[in-house]
């Protein structure tokens, strides 16, 4: 029971300047199964895709049932029994379940298919016919027929990135009965891999945390580990530099009123019963592990989604039913998380995308005025120091620092009233997220009441006076600044309430 | 280890769209003469002698204009549909629509006396180009229907039409050998400027200018291209993009349209399968070639023009006119090649 079928040695892998894995050391006992905790970007999926043989290691070495494996490639991993489900499905929606399922060479199921699958549907508890095709699933089906596409090839070591992300709570109760029966009757191991604290303890039986590309914790006992040791270890230490908080504050500028948002497709609320205020002066950060309602929280906010229940007021004015224009010109900024495809249009000129936010005001009835949306882009690559060259070249050629400082330059120099930022530094480096920070005090220290996302839970409580964590579309805590610390905001994040 | 990538170029010149072409056309040339040589024939004499007959004189050189009007007037209209990124293939449908149009209201109305009245034919082939595209319209920003698969389509409906119409309803029973329709009459001809020259060229040019204005300085023109870049800014940026794509896809039908209207009034005066000659289909060439620059389009389109009736006299010396189709078709080949390294460039990047 407890032989060992899989380990690494000081795996590292870097990507770039970014080290992925830094001396990674991980084990799996066969037939059980590990839960792989930790942040966006720990490295996890990294690991695994390491495992399967689709990056090749810079160091370290992959003994597998105690055999050092040389180099693996997805093939070879494949042959040795290592499966992965990805994030991403990897079916071919125009054939059949069954085609999927028998697909690979390593198929062990030629001759019996259907004895195989009417066992394996039953574990599943999916009733779809063979024969369909994978487009008519739904995204929970998909992914049984994901996992059974691993037993179909006959691997041993099931790896499984981020499974639930796309689940309903039944059907990742489902899962769960699925996994047990998988790895107590048919001794698979498996991996799971998830940021979900909940899921972590209900799902393993030991638990592997990883942060910034290394393994901080291995083989913990599920049964006797605590929440609060858990989220030590993945949050680690919060870098602790705060920017003066004497801030004077003023009167309320942006209201929320019992926000509530149903997702057309599952009928699930995505968003529920959010009320919150933001004063003039005041940074109010929105804390929450990626996927918790924040986008769309920022979207309804900015006008951008208009599919919701509740109350929106600027200024004691109700602009619920305002569409995105109006809004803005009652001076609301907003800085989307996807920095281009939404905050700026790829395809199209650096000149263009400068004027997004204001171009009505360079137009005289029908005729656009070229020569004040240069004198604006010209004035915007002064004040934020953006490196744009060319006026006229695409977007896409400026560096990501540049295309946020113009996206962020844009939604500022008009000295807006309300700004919301998400996710205003993801993937910049240090020196452009200390000038995006200073830009963000500036704003505050003039008067605009400011909501900020993020994941960084540095910046969060670097930049805000109060802080709100959301938590499967609710506010499930809410803190001044001062009394907010890692354990307290870390627990709120993973939907535990205390 | 380091790797070599290709990464667009942070400034591109300003000309490099006018370079690629000036590179298309010799690269065109070269190939031309070179099929020349296979053929035992001197380039130097056909290309000169295809230069004399197409713009040497008064008389060849309004024949090279008056075939470069429906090259420029639809390269235009697929020239604005691109403003959105979208492209439209039904150029060829949309000037025989336009045509058509013209037509039925010629037949139907009775003011042949008012001094508008062309005016109202010119509108009445604009309208009929947009009513062409209305369905790819429709399609594309309800159901996201690819709209190159329904343009395309909407040209053989269209052809299929105008084939009916001519041995049916509009058949002309003075005509004995094969089926067309009816003349219109000499009051509805298009005024001629200069020796067979029409008037429909001083439409071209003023349309030119519009399309120049509607792309590039009207607030209409960046909503198309932000619509265009991405639906998702558009939203964001409080612009309807699905409506500012049905309305360019509209104007963009209607300036093909338009160039059957001018074909029908000022060159065949009579609906038959000849009003176009594969012109909507050169024009996408033309608006290609020029990046999707109306200005670039009317120089390209009236040398595209002369091209295609240096081609056809060629023939009196027994030279296939297929030569100025393989020098159109070699140009936007080789310009597009040549922008490509003008706007791209081979970088070498650190691995991972």
């Amino acid at each position: 029971m407890n032989q060992i079928i899989l380990e690494t040695k000081e795996i590292s892998k870097s990507f770039g300047k970014v080290q992925a894995l830094n001396n990674v050391n991980f084990f799996l006992h066969k037939g059980k199964i590990h839960g792989l905790l930790g942040e966006n970007g720990a490295g996890k999926t990294s690991l695994m895709n390491i495992l399967s043989g689709i990056y090749q290691p810079e160091k370290g070495s992959i003994y597998i049932n105690g055999h050092k494996q040389d180099q693996l490639t997805p093939d070879s991993s494949l042959n040795l029994g290592i499966g992965m489900v990805h994030q991403e499905f990897r079916l071919i929606e125009s054939f059949s379940i069954k085609d999927n399922l028998t697909l690979s060479k390593s198929n062990i199921y030629k001759e019996d298919f259907d004895e195989a699958y009417n066992k394996y549907s039953e574990i599943f508890s999916l009733s779809a016919d063979a024969h369909s095709s994978i487009s008519e699933l739904s995204v929970g089906e998909k992914q049984k027929i994901e996992i059974m596409k691993l037993i179909f090839n006959n691997a041993s070591i099931m790896l499984l990135d981020e499974p639930t992300a796309v689940l309903t709570p039944q059907e990742t109760e489902q899962l769960k009965r699925s996994l047990d029966k998988l790895s107590q009757e048919d001794k698979k191991t498996i991996v799971f891999i998830t940021h979900k604290l909940k899921e972590i303890k209900q799902f393993t039986e030991s638990i592997f945390v990883m942060k910034n590309g290394e393994m901080v914790a291995k083989g913990l006992e599920t049964k006797s580990v605590e929440d609060k040791e858990l989220v030590n270890l993945m949050m680690g230490n919060v870098n602790s530099t705060k920017v003066n908080k004497n801030n004077p504050k003023g009167e309320i500028k942006l209201k929320v009123e019992n926000l509530l948002q149903k997702n057309t497709e599952n009928n699930l609320n995505t968003l529920e019963d959010i009320s919150l205020d933001i004063k003039s002066g005041e940074i109010l950060g929105i804390a929450g592990v990626s996927g918790n309602g924040q986008v769309e929280l920022a979207n309804i906010i900015s006008g951008v989604e208009q599919n919701f229940k509740g109350k929106i007021l600027i200024n004691d004015i109700d602009i619920s039913k305002k569409g995105v224009k109006a809004r803005k010109k009652l001076n609301l900024s907003y800085i989307p998380e996807n920095r281009l495809g939404v905050g700026l249009a790829p395809g199209v000129s650096v000149l263009d995308n400068s004027a997004i936010k204001e171009y009505f005001d360079a137009s005289y009835g029908i005729h656009l005025s070229k020569n004040k949306l240069l004198e604006n882009l010209e004035l915007l690559i002064k004040e934020f120091s953006i490196k744009a060259p060319d006026p006229h070249a695409e977007i896409s050629t400026l560096s990501g620092g540049n295309m946020q400082k113009l996206l962020m330059g844009r939604e500022l120099i008009s000295s807006p009233e309300i700004i919301i930022a998400s996710q205003p530094t993801r993937g910049l480096d240090v020196r452009a997220v200390e000038a995006i920070h200073n830009l963000i005090i500036y704003q505050r220290d003039s008067g605009t009441a400011i909501m900020l996302f993020s994941e960084d839970l540095d910046e969060l409580f670097k930049l805000s006076d109060r802080l709100i964590v959301l938590y499967e579309g609710k506010i499930i805590k809410e803190f001044e600044i001062e009394k907010a610390n890692i354990h307290n905001v870390g627990l709120a994040m993973a939907g535990i309430n205390e | 280890m380091s790797k070599y990538i290709l990464a667009k170029k942070t400034s591109v010149h300003d000309f490099s769209t006018f370079y690629s072409f000036l590179i298309g056309l010799a690269i065109s040339i070269t190939v031309g003469s070179l099929i020349l040589l296979l053929q035992d024939q001197n380039p130097i004499e056909v290309f000169s002698l295809m230069l004399k007959l197409s713009v040497g004189s008064m008389n060849s050189l309004s024949a090279s204009l008056n075939k470069a009007i429906p090259l420029i007037l639809a390269g235009l209209g697929i020239a604005i549909i691109n403003t959105v990124k979208l492209w439209n293939i039904g150029a060829e449908g949309q000037i025989f629509l336009g045509a058509i149009i013209v037509n039925l209201v010629y037949i139907n109305t009775d003011l042949r006396s008012s001094s508008l009245y062309i005016l109202l034919l010119l509108i009445a082939g604009f309208i009929g180009g947009s009513i062409c595209i209305l369905m790819p319209a429709i399609t594309k920003v309800f159901f996201g229907v690819n709209e190159i698969i329904t343009t395309l389509l909407t040209n053989y409906i269209i052809i299929g039409l105008t084939v009916y119409l001519i041995n049916g309803p509009w058949r002309d029973p003075d005509s004995l050998s094969f089926p067309v329709a009816a003349y219109v009459g000499e009051e509805v001809f298009l005024p001629k400027i200069l020796g067979r020259l029409s008037i429909g060229f001083i439409i071209c040019i003023l349309c030119t200018f519009a399309a120049h204005y509607l792309i590039d300085k009207s607030v209409f023109g960046y909503e198309m291209r932000i619509a265009g870049g991405s639906q998702m800014t558009a939203i964001y940026a409080g612009i309807n993009a699905k409506q500012k794509t049905f309305i360019a896809m509209l104007i963009g039908g209607g300036f093909a349209g338009l160039a059957g209207a001018v074909e029908l009034l000022g060159q065949t005066h009579r609906v038959s399968t000849g009003i176009s000659q594969g012109f909507g289909y050169t024009a996408i060439i033309v608006a290609a070639i020029t990046g999707m620059r109306p200005i670039g389009i009317f120089l390209v389109g009236t040398l595209f023009g002369a091209l295609t009736i240096g081609g056809s006299v060629i023939q009196t010396i027994g030279v296939s006119s297929y030569i100025a189709d393989i020098i159109q078709a070699t140009t936007l080949f080789g310009a597009l090649i040549a922008l490509f390294f003008f706007t791209y460039e081979i970088k070498e990047v650190q691995d991972g």
